[in-house]
């Protein structure tokens, strides 16, 4: 089977800093990746252009068979909606919409939206009793769990997190990761960036970059 | 989904698009006012205009006295027939003649001063100008021979009131008439003297001449003109002539009028706009973040600026339908004001009212074009 994810080359420079400089790699389907180094080695950089929040000034990234490099504006707005899904670390919820609507939102802009299997999402992710709640009624770990039923809601074909639980206490921070063990067991692709060891050990692999370049990768035993 | 956003959009601003909301309703309230009283103001006009008397004159070809008072004798060549003109006035009369009279003019003596006596339709007077002010009685019937009305100046002269008899002389006849009432016209007419037709043919010794028929015609200039053509073409031989002073003034203040609307309509529409711009370039800064998130959940720019102008929509809509009643009251102020009549609600003033603030509001959406570069990868990361 082809990978999910192909790199090749990959390089992005902001000036005269190179955020990205020639890294390549492969993603299986159902793979769980952890994207880690210090900052500023690029993580955040790769994965927004996976992402297709961010172009590429050479090299290739297929996701799904499209290269994120050649999509218009429009191109790239209709791959993000229907392949990827986001978990960022600092939530970003709409903060009028409710747990609810943040979840349709991602529906709304992918196709249509069906508020029962909204609710589910939710309810997946144990926010069943808090859907009319406005993120600002809600905990950090409850809004990144909605960020989580957000970025599953159109099922997806590569789930990007990044630093998932950089903002959440230890039990929330479990309870995300415990999420994020399940869509593993479910066959999602992960692509992680994250700081924390432990957190990256939960990964089939590991990837590390060091200024902007693959330094290693380590897989699990 | 879509209405959701929409109503959560507006109830999240609603501090700052109250402000606009207020902006876009005082906007539309002049408006729809202005053109509540441009609707109403032809017809207005009209009436006010048909105040100043008789609009239209009809007189033999090649004859050019003025419209009220042309003075001629019983064998002019400039006499007309009168069962000719008036049957074939009568065959093109319309609703819109409020008044017409025939008339023929005699210079009379009383006690040797000669004074111009009119001899018409005296029932018709009031309505052929309606703003002659009577001191006694309209007489009812235009066969009546023994009452006359007397001009103002012309009692003045002769020392005579309502009540009175006046005697007048022509050519070695006589006839007596009791003094109906005495009218202030403001014009010519304070100097003459009405008496019925049939009075002054039996005067003059005439039957059926007459000098000229005034008539009272309601309508714009534009179809005041219109009308006299269709009664030239049915009229041959005749003049059918436009009093030009009434017609031109009406013409003129109808354009101007409409110009300063249309003029105030313009510079409104500039105001509502830039007032909704630059709550638009608030929101529209505020607004980054949500758009750069929108975009990375995969929203394209014309379903998220679709949402804004959604927004820009209802509240130009709003504003115009709240101005639009508000207008009408104002516009009945402003008529019983200017014209010192009501002005009656014209209902095409609300959808023409909500269009104009909806298109203004959306010109003042400009600012929102900056929302498409929004970069969401730079608004994710906080800057």
């Amino acid at each position: 089977m082809a990978p999910l994810v192909q790199i090749d080359d990959l390089r992005k420079e902001f000036g005269s800093v190179r955020a990205l400089d020639g890294v390549s790699f492969d993603v299986d389907v159902g793979e769980w990746i952890a994207i880690m180094g210090p900052s500023g080695s690029g993580k955040t950089t790769l994965i927004n252009i996976l992402g297709g929040l961010d172009t590429p000034t050479a090299g290739r990234a297929l996701v799904d068979g499209t290269d994120v490099a050649r999509l218009d504006e429009s191109g790239l707005a209709r791959f993000r909606a229907q392949k990827i899904g986001f978990i960022f670390q600092q939530f970003h919820l709409v903060p009028y919409l409710t747990a609810l609507e943040n979840v349709m939102l991602a529906q709304y802009f992918h196709s249509t939206t069906d508020e029962s299997e909204a609710r589910e999402a939710l309810g997946r992710v144990g926010l069943g009793d808090r859907i009319e709640h406005l993120p600002g009624q809600l905990s950090g770990g409850e809004q990144q769990r909605v960020a989580v039923a957000r970025a599953l809601i159109n099922h997806p074909k590569l789930v990007l997190a990044d630093e998932p639980t950089g903002n959440l206490d230890e039990a929330n921070e479990e309870i995300v990761l415990r999420l994020l063990r399940e869509l593993h067991s479910e066959g999602h692709t992960i692509l992680m960036v994250t700081h924390a060891t432990s957190i990256g050990a939960l990964a089939d692999r590991r990837i590390d970059l060091a200024h902007g370049r693959l330094a290693q990768v380590v897989t699990r035993a | 989904m879509f209405g959701r956003i929409l109503w959560k959009l507006l109830r999240g601003n609603r501090g700052r698009l109250a402000v606009a909301l207020v902006a876009v309703t005082s906007g539309a309230t002049v408006i729809s006012g202005l053109l509540n009283l441009q609707f109403d103001m032809r017809e207005k006009l009209t009436r006010e205009f048909r105040l100043l008397g008789a609009n239209l004159v009809i007189s033999r070809s090649g004859t050019s006295e003025a419209s009220s008072g042309g003075v001629g004798t019983p064998d002019s060549p400039a006499l007309m027939d009168q069962g000719a003109v008036l049957n074939r006035l009568g065959r093109l009369e319309t609703g819109d003649v409020v008044g017409a009279a025939p008339f023929l003019y005699i210079v009379a003596r009383n006690q040797d001063t000669p004074v111009v006596v009119a001899g018409t339709w005296v029932d018709q007077l009031p309505k052929l100008d309606p703003t002659w002010k009577i001191d006694g009685q309209w007489v009812a019937s235009r066969e009546d021979d023994v009452q006359c009305i007397l001009g103002r100046n012309a009692a003045r002269q002769f020392h005579f009131s309502p009540g009175d008899k006046i005697t007048l002389n022509y050519l070695g006849r006589s006839a007596t008439f009791g003094i109906a009432g005495v009218v202030d016209a403001g014009a010519a007419a304070d100097n003459q003297i009405f008496i019925s037709l049939p009075a002054a043919e039996t005067l003059a010794a005439t039957s059926g001449q007459i000098e000229l028929v005034q008539m009272s015609v309601s309508g714009t200039a534009a179809s005041i003109g219109e009308y006299a053509a269709k009664l030239a073409s049915s009229l041959p031989g005749y003049d059918v002539r436009p009093i030009r002073q009434v017609t031109e003034a009406e013409g003129n203040l109808l354009h101007r009028t409409r110009l300063l609307i249309a003029s105030m309509v313009a510079l409104i529409l500039a105001l509502t706009a830039l007032c909704v711009l630059a709550t638009m370039a608030a929101l529209a800064m505020e607004r980054r973040e949500d758009v750069g998130l929108m975009k990375a959940l995969g929203g394209s720019m014309a379903r998220i600026v679709g949402l804004f102008l959604a927004e820009v929509g209802v509240l130009g809509a709003a504003g115009g339908l709240l101005g639009s009643i508000a207008g009408i009251a104002l516009a009945r102020w402003m008529g019983e004001r200017v014209f010192g009549a009501s002005i009656a609600a014209r209902w095409e003033v609300f959808p023409l009212t909500i269009a104009m603030m909806v298109i203004a509001s959306m010109a003042g959406a400009l600012p929102l074009r900056a929302l498409g570069k929004v970069k969401p990868a730079v608004i994710l990361r906080g800057e």
